[in-house]
């Protein structure tokens, strides 16, 4: 029984840890799926983490944080694509650039505002996501089994949790059910064709990356404004390359990119609960390595030995138009 | 390890430079000494041990009127330098704060040997420098008594920073503390890292009490700098108890901080100030426990109500006792085990 | 795109960088005034505290020391069409080659410790790239990816191996034993004293010779020699390459393993010539700093000097910065190197039209009076 407990405790965990990957992932997808490399959602994230956190303190409000949080990144993304798409310029620079950009600028904004060398000023609980009991949990708590994962598992998660997972399908349904995705994934495969189709190249992968900016400043937001109660410095500590990993690992589709944040955010959990734990029979768990397996698992599925995954055909490319 | 004294000449000669001004000799009395403080990575808004060298730094500007000057390290690799453009530039005394700047010093103090150096949680053993040491283990004996007293379930937990003896020495402290007043009471323990990311990372520091409190902790102690306010604030969220160490944190979340284990930083950086200033500075290790005053607990408006008679009681006898060497604490750092 | 003027190299490689750099620097500029700053005083703290005293010029040079080594390393990938964004990984593994050699080797005399040293180095970031360049060339997997996993298993490597195994027993802080004093590469001051010029004490050392002697044998390399022309053929058109009968992949994984060596050469300047130990993170960000010295350097070792040199005026002038104005931390430095990238990386092309539309009117002009 206590074991199960444990299990439960850590699934929770998973879930609070993987919640920022998720959004993060789904954002590389958009913004990938549609031919533009995104190398940037550590940088956005922590723009978006810094907006909210400042804005939510001066608003007492996290709504009004994640509003902010998510202008902050669909303005990033706009540069991102000036650069990328209207100027054409190296997708693999601008992203470098925006995640350099943002780590200095962050913290320049932070201590001019706030002086408190980098940070933003501890929130308090109505400028915060607070957790959401859902119907009923308190009653089924002590049920055997059922009570402990409805309660301790399934209710008590802040709203975007809820919505990092809902935003899952909804992602999906986007990408595979609407006339926008189709669009979206063909100019990502085959721009050419779209463009000959009357559409335009330019202002479909705009789209794309304004969506992306949409979801990667929601995965900001819950760092600073629910999972944590204030803004730090890089305090990413790069999670947009672990979601980015896991967009790969998941091959660019949404339900494989979900199972693959879930897997990393397990493994960040257990290695946060292993740190100096001496496992009876095995000894101290090196924790490095429990750290370090996120990034070796995607580098073995890039090598193709588990799987092969492909990148959209155009990814990378500026689409430069045929005269 | 000892550098050649050429290098020495031409760090002192180099502090002639135009515009630079060299000052003060450390034999005697000085009115105008130029102090400097370089804190470590969690920066001097952590909130906790460096918040409290940054509080002393203030004191001793207050009551002198002598401005200090500072600098946050942002990665320890930048240690060396923070040390030694303030040696430089004829700052003195130069307090620099944590066990991780430890080897920085202990390069640069002897390119300065006429600039008074004191360090804060580790010794270094030089002739221009004071080191000043806690016996963090004392207070946080106390704090677990208290823990374990206020706890209802009688599980209590503790969240460290980097895993390090220094900090095994405080929880080793807590758990003795918390079987002296309640000998079956449970105690977890848990580290956020190995590295000093570890004492900046709230999130994960949350995290860990909200594992602590899911195994049935009601009381929880931060032992990680600036990771501790994700502690506290995940304690505060979840209604349950927090425990506060190195500063005064009571006020964070009144009512839901139990008491704090004040390491007194900010004594050590006035005092090395002040007997710079003085003209009585020591070079040397000094140890502060609760008998000097450099280790306690705190009780204020805050948390008065949170604690019963029965605890202020029993949390009073055993700081005497502890003075008088009634009780002996077991010192981790020692033999680096914990009985139990 | 459709009429492609060829505009003379002095604007192709001087003016246009310039714009993009002034450019990075008028927003820089900006921000230092929204902030409540004087940006001219900034400027001048910055040139002040990058040269204005003895002491600072070694500070200067000694960044501009890591910043040539990783630029060098970036452009040298980047002449064979690759991004290799993990030199801050290549140069920490590297700097663990280092420290091995110095603490295991330590009987061996300094001259010959400074070839194993550098042997060392080399090997251990070679080692490193070897992997994503082998994925890339033989396995297709996307390079950029596959370094920046790289930095991050790099990472939690060197963490693993810091705390539980170079650890010196009885230590709290994740560092490796100082390596013995006869080994340290000596600092130029005290190379100076020795013929008798008394220079101020910094940081630099004997790297810096190395790394001119590293920019000339590159340039060396890549213009001069087969191998050189093999990879700048690879990096213009892989497919092209294919039909002159080079095979790609093998000039992908020689460039890569030589810009892991060349980023691994700064592990030299911060562990056998600085720290004098192994330090958790001694890379700070340097890696990364490559990435923006070689785009404005136009990958030439030329070019990429004097931007290594722009670099570590503004990591030196940054640090007395913070050091004097509190509101602005050298962050600002940060700052300004995402926008170096931003402007003269990913907008290169924005300036060009304008540029061009210039030039040519200038010449249409000039032509005309010639014939007049």
């Amino acid at each position: 029984m206590e074991n199960f407990e444990l299990v439960i405790l850590l699934l929770d965990a998973t879930l609070r840890t993987s919640t920022p990957l998720i959004l993060a992932a789904l954002a590389g997808m958009f913004s990938e799926r549609s031919g533009t490399i995104n190398l940037a959602l550590e940088g956005m994230m922590l723009g978006g983490a810094f907006a909210a956190a400042a804005v939510a303190y001066y608003a007492g409000s996290p709504w009004v944080g994640l509003l902010a949080a998510i202008a902050a990144t669909i303005a990033l993304s706009l540069l991102h694509g000036f650069a990328c798409i209207t100027h054409k310029g190296n997708q693999v620079v601008s992203g470098m650039a925006i995640n350099i950009l943002m780590s200095g600028f962050t913290a320049l904004v932070g201590i001019a505002l706030f002086a408190q060398g980098g940070k933003t000023p501890a929130l308090d609980k109505a400028s915060r996501f607070q957790p959401i009991t859902l119907p009923g949990a308190e009653a089924v708590r002590d049920v055997p089994i059922l009570g402990p994962i409805y309660f301790e598992l399934l209710s008590g998660h802040n709203i975007l949790v809820y919505i990092a997972f809902f935003a899952v399908p909804a992602a999906w349904w986007v990408m595979y059910r609407t006339r926008f995705g189709l669009r979206l994934r063909a100019v990502g495969e085959n721009p050419g064709a779209v463009d000959t189709a009357g559409i335009s190249v330019v202002l479909m992968r705009y789209r794309a990356v304004v969506c992306s900016g949409v979801l990667v400043g929601m995965s900001g937001a819950y760092l600073s404004t629910a999972q944590g109660a204030s803004f730090l410095q890089d305090m990413t500590a790069g999670k947009g390359y672990i979601a980015l990993a896991a967009m790969v690992f998941g091959k660019w589709r949404p339900f494989p990119a979900l199972f693959a944040c879930l897997l990393f955010g397990f493994l960040d959990a257990a290695a946060t609960r292993l740190q100096g734990v001496i496992l009876p029979g095995i000894g101290e768990v090196p924790v490095q390595l429990v750290q370090a397996l996120p990034y070796v698992l995607t580098v073995i599925l890039l090598a193709g030995f588990i799987g092969r995954a492909t990148p959209p055909k155009a990814l990378g490319r500026a689409y430069v138009k045929e005269r | 390890m000892q550098r050649k004294p050429l290098l020495g000449a031409i760090a002192v000669l180099s502090a002639f430079l135009p515009g630079i001004i060299a000052t003060s000799s450390p034999s005697f009395a000085d009115e105008t000494i130029k102090p400097a403080v370089v804190y470590s990575t969690g920066g001097k808004f952590d909130g906790a041990f460096n918040q409290s060298a940054f509080t002393g730094a203030e004191k001793f500007k207050t009551d002198t009127g002598i401005d200090y000057r500072e600098f946050e390290l942002r990665n320890d690799t930048q240690s060396q330098q923070a040390i030694r453009t303030f040696a430089r530039d004829g700052h003195d005394p130069v307090v620099v704060i944590g066990f991780q700047q430890a080897s920085a010093l202990a390069e640069v103090a002897p390119e300065f040997p006429e600039t008074r150096f004191a360090i804060v949680d580790m010794v270094v053993d030089q002739p221009n420098v004071q080191s000043v040491v806690f016996r963090e283990h004392e207070g946080s004996f106390i704090v677990g008594m208290l823990a374990a007293m206020a706890s209802n379930s009688n599980t209590i937990g503790a969240v460290g920073g980097m895993d390090i003896p220094l900090i095994r020495r405080m929880t080793c402290g807590y758990q003795l503390g918390a079987h002296y007043a309640k000998p079956d009471a449970n105690v977890l323990v848990n580290f956020v890292g190995t590295t000093g990311a570890a004492w900046n990372d709230p999130i994960r520091g949350g995290e860990l009490t909200k594992t602590q409190i899911g195994k049935g902790a009601d009381v929880v102690l931060q032992l990680a700098g600036g990771t501790g306010i994700g502690v506290l604030q995940a304690a505060s969220d979840a209604k349950i108890l927090g425990i506060g160490s190195d500063a005064n944190q009571n006020g964070l979340h009144p009512g839901q901080v139990l008491t704090s284990m004040v390491k007194h930083v900010d004594v050590a950086v006035y005092e090395a100030f002040k007997a710079a200033r003085d003209g009585n500075w020591q070079p040397g290790i000094k140890s502060l426990g609760l008998a000097e005053g450099g280790i306690d607990w705190a009780l204020d408006e805050n948390n008065r109500d949170l604690m019963t008679d029965d605890m202020e009681v029993a949390a009073k006898k055993a700081k005497a006792d502890i003075i008088s060497g009634k009780i002996t604490i077991h010192d981790y750092m020692i033999d680096n085990t914990c009985p139990n | 795109m459709s009429n492609v003027v060829q505009l003379p190299r002095w604007i192709d490689v001087g003016v246009l960088p310039l714009l993009n750099l002034l450019l990075a620097l008028v927003v820089s500029a900006l921000l230092v005034l929204a902030i409540g700053e004087n940006p001219v005083e900034v400027v001048e703290i910055l040139l002040y505290g990058a040269f204005g005293y003895d002491e600072a010029w070694g500070y200067t040079l000694y960044y501009t020391t890591n910043f040539v080594f990783t630029g060098l390393s970036f452009a040298v990938a980047f002449h064979c069409g690759l991004f290799n964004i993990g030199a801050e990984g290549q140069a920490y593994v590297g700097g663990l080659g280092v420290t091995l050699a110095a603490l295991y080797l330590d009987f061996l005399p300094f001259p010959l410790m400074l070839v194993v040293g550098m042997m060392a180095a080399a090997i251990f970031g070679a080692a490193w790239a070897y992997i994503p360049a082998y994925l890339q060339a033989r396995r297709g997997s996307h390079i950029v990816i596959t370094t920046i996993m790289f930095n991050f298993i790099a990472s939690s490597l060197m963490v693993y191996l810091l705390v539980n195994v170079l650890r010196p027993q009885g230590s709290m802080t994740p560092e490796s034993e100082q390596i013995a004093e006869h080994l340290r590469l000596p600092f130029i001051h005290d190379m100076a004293a020795a013929f008798g010029i008394d220079m101020a004490s910094s940081p630099l050392n004997l790297s810096f010779v190395y790394a001119i002697a590293a920019s000339i044998l590159v340039w060396m390399f890549i213009w001069h020699t087969r191998w050189g022309y093999a990879i700048r053929t690879v990096g213009a058109n892989a497919v092209a390459a294919t039909y002159g009968g080079i095979d790609p992949g093998r000039y992908i994984i020689i460039a890569m393993m030589i810009s892991g060596a060349l980023a691994s050469f700064m592990a030299l300047n911060e562990v056998m010539g600085v720290q004098h130990r192994l330090l958790i993170d001694f890379t700070a960000g340097y890696g990364f700093v490559g990435i923006a010295v070689a785009l404005m350097g136009r990958n030439h070792p030329f070019g990429i000097f004097l931007a290594a040199l722009l670099f570590g005026m503004l990591y030196q002038g940054g640090a007395e910065l913070s050091f004097e104005i509190p509101t602005i931390s050298n962050d600002m430095v940060v700052v300004i190197q995402g926008l170096v990238i931003l402007f003269t990386g990913a907008m290169e092309h924005m300036f060009r039209p304008r540029v061009t539309k210039i030039y040519t009117a200038w010449r249409l002009r000039r032509d005309r009076m010639e014939a007049a």
